[in-house]
């Protein structure tokens, strides 16, 4: 390789590598191209950065990263990556709806020592507008299907109430049938729309300074029916010290816990238990869910937050599930700046964690990018 | 005398189904499909309550529900707000502006519609 060639020749100045072919390939890119030398300086940029920052190279080059922050396109740049230059990988940098690059941020190296940052900028606007659309017409159509559905489950229970006259058995069974499955439907629309909105960014709504004990108890108040109808031993432990109030959107929070408890009641046979407990690790909080059902298939388990997916051996078990609620449970409590994470095994249980952090503003998830 | 119920919905069927389900129960029924027929028909009809959809063509549920409350001849006819829209937002939006109840239609059949009516006119 030339590079290798000329590394051996340590006269030669790192910059000094570049070959007038690679400049040439460079200049054509359609991604935009910054390189800083190893003083922070730069070194090069190519046609598609400059029309991306709005800078001619000429009044660029050789400047500082500080130098350079006092461009208007470059400033939010610079703000990104901060004054160093640090690492990233495709970062969104919005600057307008109109205008939004993908930017990555390489430290190139020789013997470990940094000899210059390598900066792409890749137009991702176009990709961004379609999956708005997509947003918004998933939430569209959604909220479309509400009004029928809402007509076919009040049409159903007028036939069930029998008040335009007496259903059979058989008759009596598939109208049930079809209300259920009706209710299935009502429960995925209201579950796609929270996904067009967590898709969207728009997750956190209404942050307010509230108490998780008093979160948690009413979402396991909300089964005590299903609990039990299945003779299942719910208990909730709580630490001696009352937790300290976190920053939190109670809805959404809520929503979370209700998805992650409800499958550990749905995947838990009769005569099972879970147990609920809370623990105070003062700069976090965290919540365990522990149940004795029927596990996660290990060769399954890499996949369990992923939109859509349920694991083989619960499809038989619960034909209803959406396989949304993990995905939804998973993204509001990052959205907190929480973690999420589980152990499983077959047939014996499964036990999942939450962490949410403790006094801590969330400025940074109502304004998109934080610096 | 039937207490007459005023229903404001613009879904035909959905209209009709409720319609016929308080018929049933006894109650007088006039209806409205839209928010500025539902507004005249207030004054019209003089209803003992009135159930109200949020989305609706012309002036939405909230407006609506605004003019009846800012209209003394109106204001003391309870509104129990029927809708689609299920956000916390509203909801709470919805009581703020002095609606009695709010229900979302997907998880209400009629037979709990008509067990709040009952329990709001007290019967």
């Amino acid at each position: 390789m030339i590079w290798d060639n000329k590394k051996k020749n340590n006269k030669i100045k790192p910059e000094l590598w570049l070959y007038e072919n690679d400049i040439t390939i460079i200049r054509y890119l359609v991604d935009g191209l910054l390189v800083f030398n190893s003083e922070n300086k730069l070194f090069l940029i190519n046609p598609a950065a400059e029309r991306f920052l709005e800078v001619e190279e000429n009044e660029v080059l050789g400047r500082s990263v500080l130098e350079l922050s006092s461009f208007e396109k470059f400033n939010p740049l610079v703000s990104m990556l901060g004054g160093g230059l640090e690492e990233c990988f495709k970062k969104e940098l919005v600057f307008s709806e109109e205008f939004i690059l993908e930017v990555t941020s390489v430290h190139m190296r020789l013997e470990g020592e940094r000899v210059s940052t390598l900066i792409t900028l890749h137009d991702i606007t176009r990709e961004k507008l379609a999956d708005r659309m997509k947003g918004e017409f998933v939430t569209l159509a959604a909220h479309q299907l509400r009004t029928p559905t809402s007509g076919i489950k009040w049409s159903l229970q007028a036939l069930l109430d029998e008040s335009l006259g007496k259903l059979n058995s058989k008759q009596k069974e598939i109208v049930q049938e079809a209300y259920k499955t009706n209710d299935k439907v009502i429960y995925l629309i209201n579950d796609l729309l929270n996904v067009a909105e967590i898709e969207e960014g728009r997750y956190l709504k209404k942050l307010s300074l509230s108490n998780i004990e008093d979160l948690i108890e009413s979402a396991v108040g909300d089964y005590r029916e299903d609990v039990r109808k299945k003779n299942i031993k719910i208990k909730l432990i709580k630490p001696a010290d009352s937790l300290p109030k976190i920053m939190i959107d109670v809805e959404r929070l809520t929503l979370a816990v209700k998805n992650i408890i409800g499958n550990s009641i749905k995947y838990t046979l009769g005569g099972g238990s879970i147990t609920i407990s809370l623990f105070n690790h003062d700069k976090y909080i965290e919540v365990r869910i522990e149940d004795t059902g029927v596990g996660i298939p290990l060769s399954q388990q890499n996949k369990l937050f992923s939109k859509f997916f349920r694991a083989s051996n619960v499809t038989k078990l619960d034909t209803e599930g959406t396989g949304l609620g993990l995905y939804i449970a998973k993204n509001i409590i990052e959205a907190h700046d929480g973690r999420i994470w589980f152990e499983s095994e077959e047939n014996r249980g499964t036990i999942f964690y939450f962490t949410i952090p403790v006094r801590k503003q969330y400025g940074e998830f109502l304004t998109e990018e934080f610096y | 005398m039937a207490k007459k119920i005023l229903v404001i919905e613009d879904d035909k069927f959905l209209r009709e189904l409720i319609s016929q389900k308080l018929l049933k129960e006894g109650y007088d029924i006039a209806e409205a499909m839209d928010g500025e027929k539902g507004v005249d028909a207030i004054k019209a009809e003089n209803p003992d309550l009135i159930l109200l959809d949020l989305i609706l063509p012309g002036i939405d549920g909230f407006e609506v529900l605004s003019r009846i409350k800012s209209d003394p001849s109106m204001s003391g006819i309870p509104v129990i707000i029927l809708s689609n829209l299920g956000q916390k937002d509203d909801i709470e939006k919805g009581l703020k502006m002095g609606a009695v109840d709010y229900l979302i239609k997907a998880h209400f059949t009629p037979n709990e519609i008509v067990e709040k009516i009952r329990s709001i006119m007290k019967e």
